[in-house]
């Protein structure tokens, strides 16, 4: 049975007036357009979100869960990731933002910065200990998860195999809480309030993951649109708890490199997804073997790039940067875990290709069908108008090779055809 | 004319069957390389490692093909006054040429050892010229050829098995 891929992108065909502004701009020229509608090829689309940004007519939309997810469970926990702390202005204290979580029904909150520690020390003794697969590529990111299996399956080994933070937060809390308030660990939801699509996709499709470690992904958007409205009546509101503003770096490419990279550990920061691929085409060819870490984000910036946020990643990226400035470090309980990493308990499972590379399974196949594609091109006028619903050319020539459109797609060739006869 | 020619051992009988059946590539493409391009010298080797992705050759072997195509793509570049690539591709491997517009190698022997070079301060200042080029085609290409003489055509030649 053909595997069958989770996307959170909803595609509203009513609404598509096929203009081809996600079909240029997606990353793995997922998108075509038949019949004046959008559609998905399932197989190729990463959920970067690039599409959902630059569609005119909110025809791509994208899916996360509600809020009212959390009403399902007894206990609710919810984990924030660090780039929440840069969606409000400067006058709403961080520890204010996390509170209002509370007062919205969670019964804990947990932020993914407080495993940035941990996960630091992880990385560093992944990558001192992995230098035959250098460089080691970060992992955080699900939509360059995605890119890499599709588009560079090769550079699969090199990834950092090791449980995203959210997931190594869920495991440790659901077990901690459910010993606590006697629950069954299937009476705990835990939800992540994520930046991005990926995130989303993620949650709901994992990969490599032995098994499904959340229980929903809720946009950050909608996390901030109910604590605004619920700001007003939760600021005298007494709770008890330690913020870790220090950890909030995993939201911004360039400081997560900053902290793992040191005098034994070359790294470069990269961020923005066509960066990304001319990155890993460049680790493919084997001239960035010198570097020890690459630090990959899909968005611009880091995760304050994501779709689900609401400020602009520039200035969410600053502010940041203000509350990191301003923190203290905390020991926080998590550090000890380092053992259970030893132990191989944070392990994923090797990650499966899934290319989109290959023409054929078959050489001989591929070799003809290479062939076919280099013949079709030569006929097509190279102008990439998308008037067929391809993002360029070189893409309809390799549709038609597939079988799945034909060469009267071209209008620049039907038409040039139709004057000869008439002629 | 100097001669030098490299077969793995891995590689003997496959070689051996190869040249003695002499098939027809199934498909011939040709790049120029420009003399001192350094913008663009590794777009040919590049373009190479993906059309054989494309076709699905394994990764291990398209490592080798990247590193050894690249090496020898910027030996190109920085030695010569530049010349083609041209990349023949059969169902079982692939044989790639470099064939340069002079000025030669002087001293064979000596350009194949590890640390030896004769690169210029430009090609230096690209960070390349560490001597460690041909060394490392050695290394990844299952078959390696070369033919040179002072002030004429190095004739590179390299097959790499799937």
């Amino acid at each position: 049975m053909e595997q069958t891929y989770f996307h959170a992108i909803d595609l509203i065909n009513d609404k598509c007036k096929g203009c081809m502004h996600c079909v240029r701009t997606c990353p793995t020229e997922a998108l075509r357009i038949r019949n004046g509608r959008v559609h998905l090829d399932d197989k190729r689309c990463v959920d970067c979100g690039k599409c959902i940004a630059v569609c005119p007519f909110g025809a791509i939309v994208a899916s996360s869960d509600p809020l009212s997810i959390r009403n399902d469970y007894k206990f609710k926990v919810a984990i924030i990731t660090a780039p929440y702390a840069g969606q409000f202005t400067e006058d709403i204290e961080y520890s204010t933002t996390i509170k209002s979580l509370y007062h919205l029904g969670f019964d804990r909150v947990i932020e993914e910065s407080m495993a940035t520690n941990i996960m630091t020390k992880m990385k560093r003794h992944y990558i001192a200990n992995n230098k035959d697969k250098k460089p080691i590529l970060s992992s955080n990111c699900p939509a360059v998860i995605r890119l890499i299996q599709v588009r560079f399956p090769s550079l699969l080994p090199n990834i950092f195999h090791v449980e995203a933070p959210m997931s190594v937060l869920s495991m440790y809390y659901r077990e901690k809480y459910s010993a606590i308030e006697g629950l069954d660990p299937s009476e705990i939801g835990v939800f992540v309030a994520v930046p991005c699509i990926a995130q989303v996709a993620a949650v709901h499709q994992p990969q490599g993951a032995y098994k499904r470690n959340l229980d929903g992904a809720i946009a950050i958007r909608d996390v901030y649109n109910a604590v605004r409205n619920d700001l007003a009546d939760i600021r005298n509101l007494d709770y008890d708890f330690i913020t870790h503003e220090n950890g909030l770096s995993r939201a911004l490419s360039g400081q997560e490199a900053d902290e793992v990279g040191n005098d034994q550990i070359r790294t470069i920061a990269v961020s923005g997804i066509e960066n990304v691929i001319d990155i890993l085409q460049k680790v493919e060819d084997h001239i960035l073997d010198q570097y020890d870490y690459i630090v990959l984000r899909s968005c611009t910036s880091g995760c304050v790039g994501g779709i689900l946020n609401v400020e602009n990643p520039f200035i969410a990226r600053s502010r940041i940067q203000a509350l990191i400035r301003a923190s203290k470090h905390h020991d926080h309980e998590l550090d000890p875990m380092f053992s259970s990493y030893l132990n191989g308990e944070f392990d994923v499972l090797p990650l499966e290709p899934r290319s989109i590379m290959q023409l054929d399974t078959d050489m001989k196949q591929a070799i003809i069908k290479m062939k076919k594609l280099n013949e079709i091109k030569e006929q097509l006028p190279s102008i990439d108008c998308g008037a067929c619903g391809a993002p360029n050319c070189q893409a309809l020539a390799e549709d038609i090779v597939q079988g799945k459109a034909c060469i009267d797609d071209c209008v620049i060739l039907l038409k040039k055809n139709k004057n000869k006869k008439s002629d | 004319m100097a001669v030098y020619c490299n077969i793995s051992e891995d590689a003997q009988q496959k070689y051996e069957h190869f040249t003695k059946e002499k098939p027809d590539p199934e498909m011939s493409i040709e790049y120029k390389v420009g003399h001192k391009d350094f913008v663009n010298s590794g777009k040919a080797s590049s373009e190479i490692k993906l059309m054989l992705k494309r076709l699905g050759v394994n990764p291990e072997i398209l490592r080798k093909v990247a590193v050894a195509s690249y090496e020898a793509e910027i030996n190109v570049t920085a030695h010569s006054l530049g010349g083609d690539i041209i990349c023949d591709i059969y169902l079982d491997c692939v044989h790639i040429k470099f064939i340069d517009n002079g000025p030669g190698i002087k001293n064979l022997e000596k350009a194949l050892e590890p640390g030896w070079s004769t690169a210029d301060d430009l090609v230096r200042e690209m960070g390349f010229g560490a001597g460690l080029g041909l060394p490392n085609i050695k290394k990844n290409a299952d078959v390696m050829h070369i033919e040179s003489a002072e002030n004429q055509s190095t004739i590179l030649q390299i097959i790499i098995f799937y």
